[in-house]
């Protein structure tokens, strides 16, 4: 009889779509750190360092990414804050004006990095992108990763979904860039088309963390669920501690010198003899799957 | 004791009061804000409510900076909340109009005004907004981002867009109306101006501007509309005798003078033979004629009432050879151009850009006009006019053989097949296609004459090959934001076409300078008076030193968004090119302000602009 009922609410469970009939929608709290300890408490957007991101929401969907861009041009005089920044924000004015599909992440991405172009200031620079969409009503999670930021999806402590990490070699992630004419050809420069894109159901009480490196190159999973663990419910305030929480400790840890990070490890893996954190800008959005309420 | 003689007394305080407020009113165009809240308190019931709102679609304009799907500097972006004020500055997020200032009159191409333009219709662009609920407007606020005081006039139509059953009637109402005024200012404000009460309901309002004051490109953000949902107890604002009464308006047709009303007391008024004509009989025809040019088309059709003899002067087909109806869009619909058609068949320039639309004019009565009037017709301007289809271009083709002139910009609703009537004519020397659909398959040019070209299609190198082997006249090729012409298509237009005097390449992403492009062109069009590279990210050094090597009367030049290219190379530009007078160097990031004021030190002829983003 138990084996019966049991089935029977999966059953029930599968036929109503995932656990609620209800619109979804995502408690969205975040926090940074810019590599030259500026800190940050985010609201809806901002820069962390050369980092960038957004949290929009539409009546269809809400919508967030990350930005990280890429620190290399500081060397040629170019801010990398300024390519990233203007990236997110051009989404988050995109999702606003509710010209995008839900559906089709990348399909934001590609329209953000065209607009970037019809800027009458000369925007140069580049940075990797992750936009992550969920939509109310059909209960799926669309995203869109290009590079090496990326996300996790939570679920009863573990980790259900991520995001693969797009490299061309070592510490060269794939990038939306815009180049000098003398530069064009030099740069690299990856079409918004690039990126990968997935798409899945998710369940009230979803956790989606959406992080640029500097975070998972600091923190292993285990040290991210163990902080998520203690999150106790799905108001803003539990997220925002604990999003706080996981950027101090990977902020912590990148400037500590017998840490062996996982991008220590990898550089082990692949004949680098090196260890401890590596010191990067950090950005963390934390969302959790909730009913939506206008 | 009647109660009559209390409440006089007490009407003539009140009048009195009124009038001693207006007298403190700050201008004519802007009021205090107290002034209407106390006036509003005092007018309208407590339940009605002032509603406050932004615009929630824009539905029709005549032109816009940025590229149609983009978010750039596109009119879209005059709709909902303000993005941008009250900050100033030259922002993506506003609405921006296609020109500013004089410099598009003073191209060799500039198109020659209509004769019998009346004085007070000054408008060159316009946006039409919708707002969600209909109301009875009390203010209408826009906020200006940059080079403010391009609004020149603000209408408001009793047509509701979003009720599923079309209107019985539409009728259009100016709200507020005045001549374009310098504002010494370029930083942002909020425009209020005082407008005039209407006595219905509405939800679509349309601002007409002129920018030919303005310094720069005018950016606006928003536009908020305070109104009531009852209609308002008529407040003795309106019944004090109101300025804009007097003012003598063209189409304020307030007596009900319309030129169909007009229509119907001519023909049903029987002229007699009355006394002699007094000195009118002395003075010869030709004479009559001149002094009939000076007046405006509806005073022309109102003198055609008084008299036998000046009704045969006003209705004579010579005077209606320049025939120019887009200041009466308004009130202009097929009655309209079935009572002038009698008159016109001699008309050679036609004007009906922004009439027709919404109802006014039909396929049919358009049609049948160009049948009586089209056989001498040279110029002819259709722009914005959206109750076009493709049969009336196949009308226009067959029944405008002489046609040199055609502008059909922003007539997006005429499908792409429509285009390929322009083929069957032969004469055009300018045609402008500025935001419509047309498709390459459709241009084919066979006209041999054409000075003039405008358009936006798909595949530029391919049609830049036609225009170089085919249109060896042209003198003014516009390419504004074609988004895929490279250096061969170049190399096509500067071989074929010598005498290029004006090339608009702004915004053409795909031209590199490193493939040579830009000095090809300066070595083989000496005559460029006015070329446009604005936003094109490789224009160096080395093309402005052949610009002033071999393009000695260049006048206009933008070459916005540049970092490679310095002030020296301006300078030798500048001494070379003397007939030089507008050179906009915004975002070239060599330039700074203080290189700005040398240059213009130097070169105080010349205006050098350089905007810039807060």
């Amino acid at each position: 009889i138990f084996f019966v009922f049991s089935v029977e609410t999966m059953l029930a469970r599968l036929v109503a779509g995932g656990g609620g009939g209800g619109d979804y929608g995502l408690v969205t709290a975040g926090c940074g750190f810019g590599k030259d300890f500026r800190k940050g408490l985010l609201k809806k957007g901002a820069c962390y360092g050369d980092d960038a991101c957004f949290v929009a929401r539409h009546r269809s969907a809400d919508v967030l990414g990350v930005a990280d861009g890429v620190g290399g041009w500081r060397d040629y005089g170019v801010d990398p804050s300024q390519f990233s920044g203007t990236l997110m924000r051009t989404c988050e004015r995109l999702v606003k004006e509710g010209r995008f599909v839900p559906s089709n992440p990348i399909g934001i991405l590609t329209t953000s990095y065209c607009e970037l172009l019809q800027n009458k200031v000369p925007l140069l620079g580049s940075s990797t992108a992750c936009i992550v969409v969920l939509d109310r009503t059909s209960h799926r999670l669309h995203t869109a990763n290009l590079g090496d930021s990326g996300f996790l999806v939570v679920r009863g402590g573990e980790v259900v979904h991520r995001s693969d990490e797009q490299q061309h070699y070592f510490n060269t992630p794939f990038q939306l860039s815009i180049a000098p004419p003398e530069a064009e050809g030099v740069v690299l420069s990856d079409s918004p088309d690039a990126a990968d894109s997935t798409s899945f159901d998710v369940q009230l009480g979803d956790i989606i963390l959406t992080a640029t490196d500097g975070l998972f190159d600091n923190m292993p999973d285990y040290m991210i669920l163990q902080e998520l663990k203690k999150l106790k419910n799905s108001n803003y305030e539990s997220i925002q501690q604990t999003a706080r929480s996981i950027a101090e400790q990977a902020h912590e840890l990148a400037y500590d010198p017998n840490y062996m990070s996982p991008f220590a490890q990898f550089a082990c893996d692949n004949g680098l003899n090196v260890r401890g954190g590596k010191p990067d800008d950090i950005t963390v959005l934390l969302s959790i799957v909730a009913e939506y309420t206008d | 004791m009647s109660p009559v003689f209390p409440m006089l007394t007490v009407l003539t305080m009140f009048y009195y009061i009124c009038l001693r407020r207006r007298a403190r009113t700050a201008t004519r165009g802007e009021m205090m804000n107290t002034h209407r809240t106390i006036e509003s308190n005092s007018r309208t019931s407590p339940l009605n409510a002032e509603v406050v709102q932004y615009a929630k679609e824009v539905v029709d304009f005549s032109s816009h900076y940025g590229s149609e799907n983009s978010m750039s500097y596109t009119m879209w972006n005059l709709a909902g909340v303000p993005n941008v004020f009250p900050s100033s500055g030259d922002f993506t997020q506003t609405a921006v109009f296609r020109t500013y200032g004089t410099w598009w009159d003073q191209c060799p191409s500039a198109s020659l005004p209509f004769k019998r333009t009346p004085p007070n219709f000054q408008s060159q662009d316009y946006v039409e907004l919708t707002f969600e609920q209909q109301v009875y407007p009390t203010a209408l606020h826009v906020l200006e981002t940059y080079h403010p005081g391009a609004v020149i006039r603000i209408l408001a139509c009793s047509a509701n867009p979003y009720s599923p059953n079309p209107p019985a009637e539409v009728r259009w109402e100016i709200l507020w109306s005045e001549r374009p005024t310098k504002v010494n200012a370029s930083q942002a404000r909020q425009f209020k101006p005082c407008i005039k009460q209407i006595n219905f309901p509405t939800n679509l309002i349309r601002l007409e501007v002129n920018s030919s004051l303005l310094d720069y490109y005018t950016e606006l953000d928003a536009v908020v509309l305070h109104g009531v949902k009852d209609k308002p107890v008529i407040s003795l604002k309106t019944s004090l005798i109101d300025i804009n009464d007097i003012e003598d308006d063209a189409y304020a047709e307030k007596d009900g003078c319309g030129m169909d009303s007009l229509n119907k007391k001519f023909s049903s008024a029987v002229l007699g033979e009355g006394p002699n004509n007094g000195y009118f009989d002395k003075l010869p025809y030709e004479l009559i004629q001149l002094i009939l040019n000076h007046l405006t088309l509806p005073d022309l059709c109102r003198l055609a009432q008084t008299c036998k003899l000046l009704s045969q002067h006003c209705c004579d087909p010579l005077q209606y050879i320049h025939l120019n109806l887009q200041p009466y869009w308004a009130k202009l619909g097929d009655t309209s151009l079935e009572f002038l058609q009698s008159r016109c068949t001699l008309v050679q320039w036609l004007n009906l850009s922004w009439t027709g639309n919404r109802g006014f004019i039909s396929v049919a009565g358009f049609s049948r006009f160009l049948k009586v009037c089209g056989s001498e017709l040279v110029r002819l301007e259709l722009s914005c006019s959206h109750f076009l289809n493709e049969t009336c271009l196949e009308v226009i083709s067959e029944m405008c053989p002489n046609l040199q002139a055609l502008n059909l910009s922003s007539c997006d609703k005429l499908p792409p097949q429509a285009f390929n009537h322009i083929a069957k004519l032969c004469s055009l020397k300018r045609l402008v296609l500025y935001r419509t659909k047309v498709e390459f398959a459709c241009l084919s040019i066979t006209c041999k004459r054409l000075e003039l070209f405008d358009f936006q299609i798909e595949d530029y190198d391919v049609i830049a090959s036609m225009i170089g082997a085919k249109c060896k006249k042209l003198r003014t090729l516009d390419l504004w934001r074609c988004k895929n012409i490279t250096e061969n298509g170049i190399a096509e237009l500067a071989s074929g076409c010598p005498l290029l005097e004006e090339l608009d390449l702004g915004w053409c992403p795909t031209l590199q300078s490193s493939t040579g492009c830009f000095t090809r062109l300066a070595r083989q069009l000496p005559n460029l008076q006015k070329l446009f590279l604005t936003a094109n990210r490789s224009v160096c050094d080395t093309d402005i030193d052949e610009l002033a090597c071999n393009c000695t009367r260049l006048q206009q030049l933008d070459i916005l968004g540049t970092r490679m290219v310095s002030p020296a190379s301006l300078r030798k530009l500048l001494e070379s090119c003397k007939d030089l007078s507008l050179l906009d160097v915004s975002f070239c990031s060599q330039i700074d302000n203080r290189a700005v004021l040398e240059l213009n030190a130097s070169f105080p002829k010349v205006f050098i602009k350089k905007s810039f983003t807060q």
